[in-house]
């Protein structure tokens, strides 16, 4: 049936498919990230030895643990087409959870009450943004001032040193040769990542970002998943400052500053689209990666802390640049 | 058309790629003042985009454009107004916050200097005059609150406002009622005798017939007839130079009748979904496919949504295998076995970060019950519904959605619900925006699926698709279906008719009830055709003079209790044989002669005859005036 209509509608795929093998390749996103991120270590390695050390290397990993975490929630809200600034301020807040509660509760359960307190704060944002239909830079904004505000009052202003000495082994423990710190890390990503691929969920969320009205249409459950990512954000917020006040022994109610332009960051230079539907979790722990490599290269360096925000802002900028040049789907 | 007038514009070898489709490949196209020109071709072949071209929405690749002797190179639609050329975009390219005035001089807020208000205001009312919606469409009303039909008649008062050399009409009837359609005709003659230059793009056949002087011809981007004389053509020549070669069976065959025994399998009664649905019913038996006839703005794609539970409803109730049915979300019509393809693909159809398995694969992952994608159980169907849509190719399954023609987009769109197996189908505008090859396999797809036992609704502004395809039509008209007719007594003239607005039919409609109640009788509006009454209107004030049919119904004229009256000519009242009932027929006319089926006045039998001239000249007049 229809021949030579059916030929015709193949072309656009048989020209594809004839472009030359480094342009499959770099078709990849998370390829071209990746050998990105590569190109950044060599470089990093040629300009200072200390760079390409095992203790550097762990260091790298270490430095990594806070705001990958963070990163994960970003990405799930910004595949729906969303934006979470309010990460940071969560993150912090919950941390004054935490901090109170361990005054009265064993850790497990303080724990769980500040990643609770996280969550809680996701589905209110995530209800006004997925349910009711605000803006999600509006919404989360707002909370982030909300959020900040508490951990001020909850805390009278100061940190929580009086911490109890086993909240440390969340981060010194060892597992197969690997701190709980990193391994937390690394089982969320791969926990996340099957979630994103492989589960109904997860195609959901893809979906909602890149087209709402059509997986509407098609019977998926998108109020649901329009709230979902901000709750998952709102917890992994808190879990990552668990993480870093077990580092520091210390919980301040400014913990979290800037955290979400951060995460944001790792999740852009990862190849997400912010306008959603597009990215994976293995570009944003490569976003991760080299965004801390960036600060840590450049302190190895000795360069002046002032200095690096401009490197960091310099290279967000051409990893974007250099994604739509190379992107054969740039000019849509 | 006179060949020594010099043509006003030329357009020479016009080329224009979007992103990989090449939407013009060599176009050639020549309009000169004082004419109409019919610009004509199927979906895609690029009469649009080089409209724009023209019109500067839009820049060419490569070519070129004399305007008036001088290359013109317009960089935006102000420089070709500035120029002199103006298009009259479908109605969606107004500002639906702004007052239907500011609209219309929106292209003038652009120029430097001050306006004059009062000035802006008469030349507004004058223009709303001469298009016959000065008393319905207040200067200062919100164009969102319009209908469809007023909108798009707002869109070419907008035009006109400009006073152009060249007027580009980019489909303007397919939201017009018929009296609207032959108002505009009229405007358009009046513009061809003031010696300005008309485009006219559309693919109502009747139309082009009735209007254009000359017509060109596209297709895939290129022009392959240029400026041929309408009156040198005839339809069927047409139908080729746009097709490129005869349609065969699927344009031609209309479908066989269902045989009776297929069971309801939907039935929707006093279906309202405020505010574009207020009253709907119908029903669709098994293994038939029933049209939903209507204007844009008629609330048929509402009615869809609302049984796909897209849309809350107010009222009404639905019914699956005669068993109730309250649609709350789209995924219980589709776990009820409701499949629904939306009018507009790209914004409730394609998820374009998808490859075309997903896409194919994103009903049934709506359907799917569990925390994973259960695919891979799918398999097997997928390769299958892949072959039947003509891509029989492994690695295609992978390839972005967005690299296939528009056709084949909607194509896996509607393999999407195959795949689920259906009970009912619903399709809104299934043909919008595909080839003419593809939309041959579409109809045939759908007539498989028919032949299985599947309820098809399809939606469509098309006309001759709905004829062609489906074996009865219910007739929609400003949210409520007004007419359930079979195919086989429709044709597209009475479509259009019974799918009128009713808004821009009150005139009529106040006419009939004032002769009724002055008469104290009956006063209807009906086509006569092929032995069936045809009946767009009737008011009933005195019910011993009801003429027995109502608004949409099609009865045999040996059937209808004036059958008398109908079936003979006369210039007066005639007495039905058993006296009961005396009816006047009144034949009447468009301004442009154009047939617009009679006017009957019906009165009881006992009633003393009214003298027949006064009442005869009165209808006539007000018609002439209305068109």
């Amino acid at each position: 049936m229809n021949q030579a209509l059916d030929t015709k509608a193949l072309e656009p795929v048989q020209a594809r498919r004839a472009a030359p093998w480094l342009r499959r390749i770099t078709g990849t996103l998370e390829i071209r990230m990746g050998l990105l991120a590569l190109l950044l270590a060599v470089v990093l390695s040629l300009l200072s030895k200390h760079f390409l050390t095992s203790t550097n290397l762990f260091n790298l990993l270490d430095q990594s643990v806070v705001v990958g975490i963070v990163a994960i929630g970003m990405t799930f809200v910004i595949l729906t087409g969303g934006i979470d600034l309010s990460v940071g301020s969560v993150g912090g807040l919950a941390g004054i959870v935490l901090g109170l509660s361990l005054l009265h509760f064993p850790i497990p359960v303080a724990i769980l009450l500040g990643v609770l307190t996280g969550a809680g704060l996701g589905l209110v944002s995530g209800v006004l943004i997925g349910r009711f239909g605000l803006a999600a830079f509006v919404v989360t904004l707002g909370m982030m001032a909300i959020a900040r505000s508490l951990a001020f009052i909850f805390s009278g202003a100061t940190s929580i040193t009086n911490l109890p000495e086993a909240l440390n082994d969340i981060v010194y423990k060892s597992f197969f040769g690997l701190p709980a710190n990193v391994l937390i890390f690394l089982v969320l990503y791969a926990a996340a990542w099957w979630y994103l691929t492989f589960t109904k969920g997860g195609r959901t969320i893809y979906a909602i970002g890149s087209n709402r009205e059509a997986a509407r249409t098609a019977g998926l459950g998108v109020t649901f998943y329009s709230v979902l990512p901000y709750v998952v954000s709102g917890a992994l917020a808190a879990v990552a400052i668990t993480i870093s006040s077990a580092q520091m022994m210390s919980i301040d109610p400014l913990a979290g500053i800037n955290l979400e332009l951060d995460a944001i960051a790792a999740v852009v230079i990862g190849g997400a689209s912010l306008f959603g539907g597009r990215g994976t979790l293995i570009g944003t722990l490569i976003g991760v990666f080299m965004l801390v490599m960036i600060r840590n290269g450049l302190n190895l360096l000795g360069v002046s802390a002032f200095w690096q925000g401009s490197a960091v802002g310099a290279v967000i900028i051409a990893a974007v640049l250099v994604d739509r040049i190379l992107s054969t789907r740039g000019s849509r | 058309m006179d060949h020594s007038v010099p043509d006003l514009l030329v357009a020479r070898a016009v080329e224009k790629t979007f992103d990989r489709t090449r939407a013009l490949r060599g176009a050639e196209f020549a309009v000169a003042a004082g004419e109409v020109h019919g610009l004509l071709g199927a979906n895609g072949a690029g009469k649009s985009t080089l409209s724009k071209i023209i019109s500067g929405h839009v820049r060419r690749d490569a070519g070129e454009l004399i305007w008036r002797g001088a290359l013109l190179n317009a960089r935006s639609a102000k420089e070709a107004i500035g120029a002199g050329i103006t298009m009259v975009m479908q109605e969606t390219s107004l500002a639906p916050h702004m007052s239907v005035i500011e609209n219309i001089f929106l292209p003038e807020l652009g120029r430097p200097g001050r306006l004059s208000y009062r000035r802006m205001r008469g030349r507004a009312g004058e223009l709303l005059e001469t298009l016959g919606i000065a008393d319905s469409v207040p200067l200062e009303s919100e164009v969102g609150s319009l209908s469809a039909a007023q909108r798009q008649l707002v869109e070419i008062a907008k035009a006109l406002a400009l006073n152009s050399d060249l007027l580009i009409f980019d489909e303007p009837t397919t939201s017009l009622s018929p009296l609207e359609v032959e108002r505009l005709f009229a405007i358009m003659t009046r513009l061809r005798a003031l010696g300005r230059a008309q485009v006219f793009v559309s693919h109502r056949l009747e139309e082009v017939f009735a209007i254009t002087d000359r017509v060109t011809v596209m297709r895939e981007g290129r022009t392959v007839a240029g400026g041929l004389l309408t009156a040198s053509l005839n339809q069927s020549e047409l139908v080729r130079l746009m097709v490129g070669h005869d349609l065969g069976n699927a344009f031609t065959t209309r479908p066989e009748p269902v045989a009776q025994g297929g069971k309801v399998v939907l039935e929707v009664r006093g279906l309202r979904c405020a505010p574009a649905v207020r009253d709907v019913s119908f029903a669709v038996r098994a293994g038939e496919i029933l049209g939903l006839g209507g204007l844009v703005g008629a609330g048929r794609s509402e009615t869809l949504e609302a049984v796909f539970g897209l849309r809350q409803r107010q009222a009404g109730e639905i019914a699956l295998d005669g068993q109730p049915f309250h649609p709350r979300k789209p995924v219980d019509a589709i776990r009820a076995g409701i499949g629904f393809v939306a009018e507009d693909r790209r914004v409730q159809g394609l998820v374009p970060d998808f490859s075309v398995r997903e896409n194919l694969l994103l009903g049934h992952l709506g359907a799917h019950r569990g925390l994973l994608l259960g695919y891979g159980r799918r398999q097997q169907e997928v390769r299958a519904l892949m072959f039947r849509l003509g891509l029989d190719d492994e690695h295609l399954l992978d390839a972005n959605i967005l690299s296939f023609s528009g056709g084949m987009q909607q194509k896996i769109i509607i393999g999407r619900w195959l795949l689920l197996r259906p009970r009912v189908l619903l399709l809104d505008e299934p043909t919008k925006g595909v080839d003419i090859a593809t939309r041959a396999s579409i109809y045939a797809i759908l007539r498989e699926l028919a032949g299985q036992g599947v309820g098809i609704v399809v939606v469509s502004s098309d006309f001759d698709e709905l004829l062609t395809l489906c074996s009865r039509v219910v007739v929609m008209s400003d949210g409520a279906s007004l007419a359930d007719l079979p195919a086989a007594i429709l044709d597209e003239e009475k479509l259009t008719l019974l799918a009128a607005p009713r808004t821009s039919l009150q005139h009529n409609s106040r006419m009939l009830r004032d002769l009724a109640e002055e008469l104290g009788g009956a006063g209807f509006w009906a086509l006569l055709d092929g032995g069936r009454l045809c009946c767009l209107d009737v008011v009933v004030a005195n019910p011993g003079a009801d003429p027995g049919f109502r608004t949409g119904s099609v009865p045999l004229i040996g059937e209808c209790l004036v059958r008398t009256a109908l079936e003979t000519p006369a210039n007066g009242f005639v007495f039905e044989p058993d006296r009961s009932r005396q009816t006047l027929v009144i034949p009447v006319k468009s301004q442009r002669g154009h047939d617009m089926g009679a006017i009957g006045i019906t009165l009881a039998g006992g009633a003393p005859t009214p003298p027949s001239e006064a009442i005869r000249s009165r209808v006539q007049a007000l018609f002439a005036r209305l068109t």
